[in-house]
């Protein structure tokens, strides 16, 4: 196992990887868009040169001037095969990382209401408590609990 | 588009001057995308003046953006003929082009656009995007040097210049326009994320000069002044080029990455490489393994470190720590430990005490029959995941009974668990019990019917049985509701493993026509692929971030040398090939051979395809067109929804060409891409690119049983050329084909010697059978020839034994049957070879078992039951 930063070419991994384990997809030109971005905050995880979990990350610093920028999770997602490593948690504690680093406040993301695995991960494992709820989030029609984790600096 | 300079009052250009301001207008609100209030303007001049060729071409313009795409152009068109030489016309053709992706054609425009207006910083923009698109590096400096003349105070002409001067290989003229930019710049604010960027490309630059002591001081420099924001760039190039410069600092700089990521396999390999060590090549790898254990210790929950060092470590060293760490593994219940260490089998010895530690851990963990179930003393779950192991281990060395019936007991222990099912499910698909497998992997799902993972695992196994429509409705359960189809959503989202999956289940099926489909679907995406990076060439020059901006263009340039293209290029084109032999192909697949469901999902495409149509229709009305921007890309549009236009086209060898071609450059080394272009060369009567081929392939392989059957191929297409080959093709030709194989050895030898060589392998003997049919050998001695293939002493795996029947069947021969029980016999557990009536019956129990169980599945999944009744394509699992 690998744990590194995303590169270029890790994105039809990635987008393997998505295709095979959540309803929500992307195509090429949106996982390009965020790499060529913020090319620092999306990581992989590679077994024997195939990507086998990964974190897709943006920032949002078009911001009021009030606000600060913040990082935001588009897409977070290990393979079945490859649970119970903890996978998941180092992906998101280095994308964290390197955001607090582009000065993020707070890192957001939206889980699916029934994803009680995820939502353990996000509450009890990494600290994130739910600040809203969206109504209709997905395109399903399933309600969001929209995450937040307040980002420390040095 | 660009302003308008007065035209004289005689010129076909010159209008009045109402009507000039309103074609200022026009270009705002066109530049606004105020499409419906561009084209009344547009229409207003016409009105006066109808031969305004500038207006013509707006117009036209503004209609292609409303999707009155063949009117509009029809107006571009008309408008360049009226004014040859205004850049307006030209500069709106080549944007149609773009659109089109003619991107040579639109650079020929806009380079004529810039005759007639040199300065035009929006035509120069443009052309730069086009000559980095298509690689035109010297060209996009002289742009990128224009744009920068015109305006040096835009921060990213600056940067422009340095990448276009980069990517023409002129490293030392980037690195001189970067240290003028940095002149320019003034109070540069902390933390500022694009000079960041900035600084870490001019790194770079002086890295890949090999200026490396500039590269650190600037790299220092810029992290303490906090000008860098990236702290683990920093960290990384920094200890990168200390082991360039050999610093003594180096090792403490990896070792800080380390710690900073434990489980980063790159940070380990930079240590060791620093101490002049080589990971997993050294002779004596003690040292290094002195060092991961140091590790190891230091980093006691990292991975990375004990997982190396097995593949460092031997003996009685190995099994120290493979003990641990396979106990470990199995007590917390790790689904991929199996696949972690499986290459480490590579080695026999470890492979054998790998089996004897998880054995032994099975052996101490199992429950005590005497005692109370669950007992404190077992550890219920490190028994039940050894098994699960075990079964694995056992399942990759073929030894399927037993890796069945470790499931059995895995099975009876934990009923629950869906890895049970997908490892029973692969075992049995490896057996070459596609249905049973597909089975086994819906046993899996409906355990958890809310994760896509088993899902596709599931549909995949479906597709490998040829069961496509039911594989079809399982993957539905998570494309979107509003799609054609599911294959439809799936191809949208670039799904390249649902497209292989299902091509290969319809050539397997014989449905060539959707097989190639599927194919050309995938050559789309990678097309796409190469068409996003387009608007990037901008983008990411506004953004400031270089340095992943050129590895995206390297990418790019690399794209087809992956292994879904190279599949799909290689399956695609095998096809053309087999059609140009036997045009009947063709035909024969007139109905569209589509299953009940394509056909279905066909219906429901081509009344999307109609609602589109008519909402387009209504849209076109002039009374009712509305402000929406269709944008200037062409939409894809399918017209040939069976792929029949596809498999009867009529010069398959050119299109598969077309396929291959990128492969010569991108996957080099890999024999079935020679012997592909062979195929396809030597058919279009290009002797000598065949014979290359062949000499390519020989150099990879020179015992490849398909390469066999090409050598033989070659000879005899030599001796039956009508014309010699002209100078200086034909010398070369022949002296490429003798040294392959010198004139004075007969083929009938060559073959024969061929097969002696390598009678224990079935791929050989179908080769050396294969060639002596060519060779004009009689049926019945080709026939007990290829029966050889199922002598004991000789290797024969599922794979071969389908093409093995397949090849009998293309002869004509009339011993399939026989040699179809046969099969049956030797593969016990496999239905590929079973009969018709069998299959019928396998089928008939798969469905069944599947549609009794579904009480669990979510309620839209209905179609499995609907679709018992089709058994028309049994033999799809069977035969290839």
């Amino acid at each position: 196992m690998n744990i590194r930063r995303a590169r270029i070419e890790d994105l039809p991994g990635m987008q393997a990887c998505n295709l095979r384990n959540l309803p929500e997809n992307y195509s090429m030109k949106y996982y390009l868009y965020h790499c060529a971005t913020w090319p620092s905050i999306s990581y992989v995880a590679e077994d024997k040169g195939r990507i086998v979990g990964y974190i897709l990350a943006k920032m949002e610093e078009e911001t009021a001037e009030t606000e600060q920028p913040h990082g935001h999770v588009t897409s977070i997602s290990v393979l079945r095969s490859y649970r119970r490593l903890g996978i998941a948690k180092k992906l998101m504690l280095l994308s964290q990382e390197s955001m607090a680093s582009r000065r993020a406040s707070h890192v957001a993301l939206h889980v699916r209401k029934s994803n009680r695995a995820a939502l353990s991960l996000y509450r009890d494992t990494l600290g994130f408590e739910v600040h809203d709820i969206e109504q209709k989030y997905y395109a399903d029609g399933e309600d969001a609990y929209a995450m937040r984790l307040t980002l420390k600096h040095d | 588009m660009s302003k308008k300079t007065v035209a004289p009052k005689e010129s076909n250009r010159y209008l009045s001057s109402k009507e000039s301001s309103l074609f200022k207008e026009l270009l705002s609100l066109y530049e606004a995308k105020q499409l419906k209030k561009g084209l009344k303007a547009a229409d207003q001049i016409l009105k006066k003046y109808p031969e305004h060729g500038e207006t013509l071409c707006m117009k036209g313009l503004v209609l292609v953006h409303m999707g009155r795409r063949e009117e509009g152009i029809e107006l571009v068109r008309k408008g360049i003929r009226m004014d040859l030489t205004s850049h307006i016309v030209w500069h709106v053709f080549g944007l149609i082009q773009k659109g089109e992706k003619k991107y040579e054609d639109a650079l020929k425009s806009y380079t004529q656009a810039l005759r007639f207006d040199k300065e035009n910083m929006n035509l120069l923009r443009d052309v730069a995007q086009l000559q980095t698109q298509l690689r035109l590096y010297d060209g996009l400096v002289e742009t990128r040097y224009m744009l920068l003349r015109l305006r040096p105070t835009a921060r990213q002409n600056w940067i422009a210049l340095a990448v276009a001067y980069h990517l023409s290989g002129n490293l030392a003229e980037a690195m001189k326009v970067l240290v003028e930019y940095e002149k320019t710049l003034k109070n540069v604010p902390h933390y500022d994320v694009e000079h960041s960027e900035t600084l870490l490309y001019h790194v770079r630059v002086l890295e890949e000069l090999e200026q490396y002591p500039e590269a650190l001081a600037l790299l220092d420099v810029s992290a303490k002044d906090r000008a860098i924001v990236d702290k683990t760039a920093i960290m990384e190039i920094r200890a990168r080029l200390l082991s360039k410069l050999r610093s003594a600092e180096a090792e403490h700089a990896w070792k800080v990455l380390i710690e900073h990521n434990p489980e980063c396999y790159d940070y380990y390999k930079g240590y060791t490489s620093n101490q002049g060590l080589n990971l997993g090549l050294d002779e004596n790898p003690s040292e290094a393994l002195v060092i991961l254990r140091e590790f190891s210790t230091q980093l006691p929950k990292a991975n990375v470190p004990r997982r190396l060092s097995l593949l460092l470590a031997s003996n009685e060293e190995f099994e120290a720590l493979a003990q641990p760490y396979l106990l470990s593994g199995l007590k917390k219940g790790i689904p991929s430990l199996f696949v972690d260490v499986k290459s480490l089998y590579v080695d026999p010895a470890k492979l054998r005490s790998l089996q004897d530690i998880a054995e032994s851990i099975r052996k101490d963990t199992t429950p005590d029959p005497s005692s109370a179930p669950f007992s404190i003393s077992t550890e219920p779950t490190t028994y039940l995941w050894s098994l699960y192991f075990l079964a694995q281990h056992y399942s990759y060395l073929s030894e399927y009974s037993k890796a069945m019936e470790l499931l059995d007991l895995a099975i009876a222990h934990t009923p629950t668990l869906p890895e049970l099912y997908t490892c029973r499910a692969r075992t049995l698909k490896r057996a070459g019990d596609f249905f049973g497998a597909s089975r086994a992997m819906e046993d899996a799902r409906l355990l958890d019917g809310q994760d896509r993972f088993l899902n596709t695992k599931s549909a995949k196994y479906r597709m490998r049985a040829g069961l496509i429509d039911e594989a079809s409705a399982l993957l539905g359960l998570f494309t979107k509701k509003d799609a054609p189809s599911p294959g439809a959503d799936l191809e949208e989202m670039q799904s390249l493993f649902y497209l292989l999956e299902e091509g290969d289940a319809h050539q397997r099926a014989g449905r060539l026509n959707l097989a190639l489909k599927k194919y050309t679907a995938v050559q789309r995406v990678f097309d796409d692929y190469e068409d996003d990076q387009y608007d990037f060439h901008g983008y990411s020059l506004r953004k400031f971030t270089i340095n992943v901006y050129l590895n995206m263009l390297d990418w790019e340039d690399h794209l087809r040398s992956h292994p879904s293209y190279i599949k799909a290029a290689l399956a695609g084109s095998r096809i053309y090939v087999d059609v140009f032999d036997d045009p009947k192909l063709a035909s024969n697949n007139v109905d569209g051979g589509g299953t009940d469901a394509e056909k279905k999902a066909k219906k429901k495409a081509k009344k999307a395809q109609k609602e589109k149509e008519d909402a387009a229709k209504k849209a076109t009305a002039p009374t009712t067109s509305t402000n929406e921007d269709k944008g200037l890309d062409v939409p894809y549009k399918d017209d040939d929804p069976d792929g029949m236009k596809l498999l009867s086209a009529p010069e398959p060898l050119t299109l598969a060409a077309k396929l291959l071609q990128p492969l010569t450059t991108l996957a080099p080394n890999n024999i079935d891409v020679w012997i592909s272009i062979y195929d396809v060369a030597i058919r279009r009567g290009k002797h000598l690119q065949a014979v290359q081929a062949l000499a390519r392939a020989r150099a990879l392989n020179p015992e490849h049983p398909e390469l066999h059957v090409r050598i033989i191929h070659a000879k005899l297409s030599a001796s039956i050329i009508p014309e010699p080959i002209p100078s200086p093709s034909g010398p070369v030709f022949a002296e490429t084909l003798d040294k392959i194989l010198p004139e004075d050895i007969s083929l009938a030898t060559f073959n024969s010697q061929y097969l002696q060589n390598h009678s224990t392998s079935a791929k050989a003997v179908l080769a050396a059978a294969q060639a002596s049919r060519m060779l004009g050998t009689p049926l019945q001695e080709v026939e007990d020839l290829i029966f050889t293939a199922l002598h004991d002493e000789v290797l024969l795996d599922i794979k071969t034994a389908l093409e093995i029947s397949g090849f009998l069947k293309k002869i004509k021969s009339s011993r399939v049957d026989e040699l179809h029980k046969a099969l049956d016999a030797k593969f016990i557990m496999s239905t590929a070879f079973k009969t018709l009536e069998e299959l019928v019956k396998i089928r008939e129990a798969v469905l069944t078992t599947n549609a009794s169980s579904s009480n669990d599945r979510p309620d839209n999944d209905t179609t499995l039951v609907e679709n018992e009744t089709e058994l028309g394509r049994v033999e799809a699992g069977g035969s290839a």
